[in-house]
């Protein structure tokens, strides 16, 4: 009896260290923003025909890696690593450079966002996507004289790709007049809602927040101007989306 | 030739009613279905997860049953002696080892399709999609893993079952890597060391001149004549594995 009852004991007492050791791991707090990342080379060299996969599973890390950093300590010291890594292993993995570019804002690094599309064009230049983006980040990011110039070409490189959305043609001869800079703003960021993943839509809500004006009334007129840049479905969320403190 | 098919068809029977078989398949098929959860995560991604960590669930566990079982299908006939009676009728050495071969082949075929119609099927369940490109893939790593197969069948006609089978792995790994080889035949000034990395490359079976995983996933895809050109040459190397593993055992004494 004595001996059942020790077994028992030892048991609960096992298992106890057990939940108890995991539990305390939960909230063990944030990871390190700066994490080791490998050189692509490393994998390119050693990783024979698994070399996509891991492209696969660093682009799961780096999701987490962003997820986790992004609203918590706003360090993301180790993002352009990472996406350097995911799309040296997999060059036409197009949405890593897309949701990259995005999230190198939140770095404060839109210059290696601009940078990394312009690798993703190299490697995809058939998708009127890394035009249209790269337009869109040199209108909205760069500096000078000839930025609406610059941004216009590539809206016009985009608009001569299989695939466009029939509104890139307008942004791009909308970007060629002058003036109507507020204007432009909205187009390009209702665009990149319109093609984005969660984190883009954000950032687009985020910013045309501040460009749509308060008013109810008017914010509506400006938005409907906006319905053929995106199709039905996009622009009811769109619309739920802009109006989501209004109601 | 009847003998080599009798063995085989025997050999067959024998493997696929193995426990540790379908051990390994459940694990893989539940490494498939893991898979799904992984997709969830990936951002609007899941099926190129789905497919690749599929494929990665495919090849290793399909791995693990070319080197376990190809390791220990000689030295099990020969521990329980069964390798005496058949040796008093008349089929020859090589004839045992051609049908062994090819039995486990049969075994290892209906495993890595069976693995990849589950893939297709799961894929064509949440996403509904048909990858045709996924049956290639599947086709193409059973001849990756044939070859495997053979060169541990080598292995074991003059080693142990477990030496044989990690050699196996070896041989998988060292074929994943053999470009670097001959990059390294390249580099340096020693004639020595050229000529050695030379006859390594040539040793070492080719299993990554198309990269299967990475041309379903669209990078660097191969021409249906290169993938010919490539079948041709793992199917050679089977054939040069078998005629050397069919001379050692023809020398063996038992």
């Amino acid at each position: 009896m004595l001996r059942k009852v020790g077994l028992v004991a030892l048991v609960v007492l096992c298992g106890a260290a057990v939940v108890g050791f995991q539990s305390t791991r939960h909230q063990a707090g944030l990871g390190n923003p700066r994490v080791f990342v490998p050189a692509p080379t490393v994998y390119e060299k050693l990783g024979g025909s698994f070399t996509v996969p891991v492209a696969d599973a660093y682009w799961l890390y780096t999701i987490q890696y962003y997820g986790e950093h992004v609203n918590a300590d706003h360090r993301l010291d180790s993002l352009p690593a990472l996406l350097n890594l995911v799309t040296g292993l997999s060059p036409h993995f197009t949405q890593a450079y897309f949701f990259g570019a995005f999230a190198l804002l939140d770095a404060g690094r839109a210059d290696l966002g601009y940078h990394l599309l312009l690798r993703g064009y190299a490697a995809n230049p058939r998708d009127w996507h890394f035009p249209f983006y790269l337009g869109f980040f040199v209108y909205t990011f760069g500096k000078g004289a000839q930025k609406d110039q610059i941004a216009a070409e590539y809206y016009a490189q985009a608009a001569k790709l299989p695939g466009h959305l029939p509104s890139v043609p307008r942004l791009a001869a909308d970007l060629y007049q002058k003036g109507h800079d507020r204007e432009k703003a909205i187009m390009m960021w209702a665009q990149v809602y319109g093609q984005g993943d969660k984190y883009s839509r954000e950032k687009a809500v985020a910013a045309l927040d501040q460009l749509l004006p308060r008013d109810k009334t008017a914010r509506m007129k400006a938005v409907a101007a906006l319905r053929d840049l995106m199709t039905p479905a996009e622009f009811n969320d769109f619309i739920a989306d802009i109006f989501k403190g209004y109601y | 030739m009847n003998q080599t098919l009798a063995i085989a068809i025997n050999t067959f029977k024998e493997t696929v009613r193995d426990r540790i078989l379908a051990v390994i398949v459940l694990f893989a098929l539940a490494m498939i279905i893991a898979s799904l959860w992984l997709a969830s995560l990936s951002l609007g991604q899941g099926m190129r997860m789905m497919r690749d960590f599929g494929l990665v669930a495919v090849s290793l566990f399909g791995l693990i049953v070319a080197v376990f079982v190809a390791g220990n299908l000689v030295h099990k006939e020969v521990e329980k002696r069964t390798v005496f009676v058949l040796f008093s009728k008349p089929v020859g050495r090589s004839e045992f080892i051609w049908g062994k071969f090819l039995g486990l082949a049969a075994t290892m075929f209906v495993v890595v399709a069976g693995m990849g119609l589950f893939l297709l099927v799961i894929i064509w369940l949440v996403a509904h999609v048909l990858l045709g490109s996924l049956i290639v893939a599947t086709l193409l790593t059973f001849v990756q893993l044939a070859v495997v197969m053979a060169v541990t069948l080598f292995f074991s006609t003059f080693t142990s079952a477990i030496l044989a089978s990690v050699l196996g792995v070896c041989v998988f790994a060292a074929g994943q890597l053999s470009t670097n080889v001959l990059a390294l035949s390249r580099v340096g000034h020693s004639a020595l060391l050229k000529g050695l990395s030379w006859v390594v490359f040539l040793l070492v079976p080719n299993l990554t001149a198309i990269d299967v995983k990475g041309a379903l996933a669209g990078e660097g895809g191969a021409h249906w004549s290169t993938i010919g050109g490539w079948t041709a040459y793992l199917l050679a190397y089977i054939v040069l594995c078998l005629v050397g593993a069919a001379l050692v055992f023809r020398r063996k004494e038992f």
